[in-house]
């Protein structure tokens, strides 16, 4: 009895030690690379480490797309309270950054030999500014963007009367009416469009963001710790959004992981990004054609339709040995060749200049004229500001969004002004 | 030799004393790392501020003076209460109802008995997706069978005022069997002399029902009461899943806002505050069920 009584305890004692190792077990000299875990980046990064790893031996570069979890930030955070990250993740959201370089586990990169001419020489000043947080430090490799536009079914379009994708607030509302007219009698109903309904906050960078930054031209959330959406432009959104739930344009069920009403073409229209392309055109016999267009804008806008970039960035972790040797790296992911293959791949967008009127990626966005809105936007995109807390910042939005919005409990004026107020109160709690 | 045997004795000794402490020791370890260890830390943590990543900073009782003045939280403790008006006397009336009917000499009971006990067995969220295409608004279901005969269509889930309401009739309905089993097995226990006594002094089946059954069910009465007390109280799935909270925070249940300061917020600290008011609430009522229901009953 007693030996086998040993036996347990030392065989639960092993167990436990050896489970609480933290990654420190790689081989010294390797990097370890946690990517997305959707398959084309898989490829994507598979094809690049194999790159590398030929080119590098004495710094070999381990891929392994990021464990499943019901969001890859949550992922990251528990690799981060369990000190178990990666040396680089590739695919963190730029919101998140802020909170991260404050609690003093990601590399400042702008310390790193080589990285501020290579990044000067990717990405316009605007980017830059964007990225560098509040210390003054760049923590953040700007990697791709997948910008938010209009996307509308044409056949919906066509049967309906309506000539052409709308660009305005009243244009909008026009073709949603003359869409509810002809659809009175459906079964199921149709709607003109629809956006989530349930008040979380990622869903604002989809719904209210976009559409706040199309009519401000790209105007921030919270600017030097403090709110400044309560304007013109932030009350006109909600006003536009009112309406289409008001006049029942937009339905206020919640559409669910079960369905998809755009494809079904119960809706004829929805915010998304480029993402929905590849979607789209993985479905056999879909039945109809469909187009993308700028984000609708108040009927006076003037000038360029700025959109929410939804961007995705690298970055370095303090756990990492060799940063330099992980920037290096990095430099392979985000140089001309590998942000060709990000295209050609995944279809999604590198954050670089001149994308458009590059030589070097003119003929391949020529063979693919569905992704040329978004090369055309991507001039015209804005990131998230930079605030520890900015998914409190938008949680709050949501929840006056959800009050007024889709409810009409409040008028856009009181809605926007208490979620102002609340926001203060919280970023002068925060500090 | 006596040196040996007393050395034996001393031994067969500490291995009697130490044995049972061995036999326990796994549970115990188990015990002290999952529930201990984490009950005092939270406890500790209620006294803090802590987003996981970055230092704790303490901050004394200001955790507890912020509950004491969070409208949300009241509107969640508020909403969850309302969720178990309607659902524990639905679920005691329907189990017994159901159990009662099972304890007849029926045709097929056990067929009845393992249908009923299904909804147990079935993962959470996937009856929670099922419900959710019977609630839907535009495509349910219920909503298609009432347009089919001319009546209006109805917010299960988009109207505020009844949206938890139709989460406690699919909470009821996913929980029901194990009730059901419960109440089965104490209506068994009842002695069949007391009815037949009962019946040659001419009394009816409403009479033995109150006058019999109900106080020799007392005790399952009062486990059935308890336990879906608890699982009221600890409402999350449905919400989470199926309305995320809304609409206009009408189903945003206690745990689900814990939940969202914790995972959503990374408010540790405020978050672990309100576990603690909140698993003492929940004591306080259990608490007084137990007074209530051996007085009554």
């Amino acid at each position: 009895m007693n030996i086998a009584l040993r036996i347990i305890f030392i065989f639960s004692t092993c167990l436990t030690i050896f489970s609480c190792r933290n990654n420190s077990s790689q081989k010294d000299g390797q990097l370890l690379f946690w990517c997305s875990n959707n398959n084309q980046e898989i490829i994507l990064c598979d094809t690049l480490t194999a790159e590398w790893n030929r080119n590098n031996t004495s710094v070999p570069v381990h891929i392994q797309p990021i464990p499943e979890g019901q969001s890859s930030e949550e992922v990251i955070l528990a690799a981060v309270v369990g000190k178990t990250t990666p040396d680089i993740y590739a695919n963190m959201w730029q919101g998140n950054v802020e909170m991260y370089a404050h609690a003093g586990v990601l590399i400042p990169l702008d310390t790193l030999k080589g990285f501020l001419n290579f990044i000067k020489e990717r990405c316009d000043s605007n980017v830059i500014k964007e990225i560098t947080s509040s210390d003054g430090h760049i923590y953040q490799v700007p990697w791709k963007v997948n910008p938010i536009m209009t996307i509308y079914n044409k056949n919906l379009f066509i049967e309906n009367g309506i000539q052409s994708p709308p660009k305005t607030y009243s244009a909008y509302l026009q073709a949603a009416q003359t869409f509810k007219d002809n659809n009175r009698n459906s079964v199921p109903a149709k709607r003109f469009g629809y956006t989530e309904v349930k008040p979380i906050w990622y869903q604002m960078r989809f719904n209210f963001y976009p559409l706040y930054l199309a009519a401000s031209g790209g105007a921030h959330l919270i600017q030097d710790n403090e709110a400044v959406f309560n304007n013109k432009y932030a009350v006109g959104v909600f006003r536009f959004l009112q309406t289409l739930y008001r006049d029942d344009f937009f339905s206020k069920e919640s559409e669910g992981a079960s369905s998809d009403v755009f494809v079904s073409q119960a809706i004829a229209t929805k915010w998304t990004g480029p993402w929905e392309i590849q979607h789209l055109n993985s479905i056999p016999n879909l039945g109809f054609k469909y187009g993308y267009c700028d984000e609708i804008v108040p009927d006076d806008h003037k000038g360029p339709v700025y959109t929410y970039a939804d961007p995705k960035n690298i970055v370095i972790f303090n756990t990492c040995k060799e940063p330099q040797k992980a920037w290096e790296f990095i430099k392979t992911i985000i140089d001309k060749e590998g942000d060709m293959l990000l295209l050609q791949v995944t279809g999604q967008f590198p954050r670089r200049k001149n994308l458009l009127t590059d030589n070097y990626f003119s003929s391949f966005l020529k063979d693919n004229p569905a992704l040329l809105p978004f090369v055309k936007q991507l001039s015209y995109l804005k990131g998230d500001d930079n605030s520890e807390s900015i998914v409190e910042v938008l949680d709050i939005i949501s929840q006056e969004y959800e009050a007024c919005v889709v409810y009409g409990k409040k008028t856009p004026e009181k809605a926007i002004a208490d979620a102002e107020a609340a926001v203060n109160v919280l970023l002068k709690n925060e500090n | 030799m006596y040196r040996a045997l007393t050395v034996t004795k001393k031994s067969n000794f500490q291995k009697r004393k130490l044995l049972p402490y061995l036999l326990v020791s796994p549970y115990l370890l188990f015990v002290i790392v999952f529930v201990i260890f984490p009950v005092l830390f939270c406890f500790f943590l209620t006294f803090n501020k802590w987003n996981i990543i970055a230092p704790m900073h303490f901050i004394g009782l200001n955790n507890y003076s912020r509950l004491f003045h969070d409208r949300l939280f009241w509107k969640a403790i508020v909403n969850t209460l309302q969720f178990l008006l309607l659902h524990i006397p639905l679920q005691l009336v329907v189990s017994l109802f159901l159990a009662y009917l099972l304890n007849q000499k029926i045709k097929a009971g056990s067929f009845f008995r393992a249908s009923f006990f299904m909804p147990v067995i079935v993962s959470g969220v996937v009856v929670t997706i099922l419900w959710q295409q019977l609630l839907g608004f535009d495509s349910g279901l219920i909503n298609r069978m009432l347009m089919e005969t001319g009546m209006n269509k109805v917010g299960w889930l988009i109207n505020p005022d009844i949206a938890i309401y139709s989460i406690a009739v699919m909470a009821t309905w996913k929980n029901v069997g194990l009730y059901v089993i419960l109440f089965l097995v104490g209506l068994q226990t009842v002695p069949t002399q007391y009815y037949e006594a009962a019946k040659m002094e001419g009394a009816t089946r409403w009479q033995q029902f109150y006058h019999i059954t109900l106080p020799m069910i007392n005790p399952t009465i009062f486990m059935v009461v308890i336990l879906s007390t608890i699982g009221g109280f600890n409402l999350f799935i449905e919400p989470y899943i199926m309305t995320g909270g809304g609409p206009l925070n009408s189903t945003l249940s206690a745990v689900l806002y814990i939940y969202k300061q914790a995972f959503q917020y990374y408010n540790m600290g405020y978050s672990a505050t309100l576990g603690f008011f909140y698993a003492i609430m929940i004591m306080s009522v259990v608490v007084l069920q137990k007074k209530f229901i051996e007085k009554e009953i």
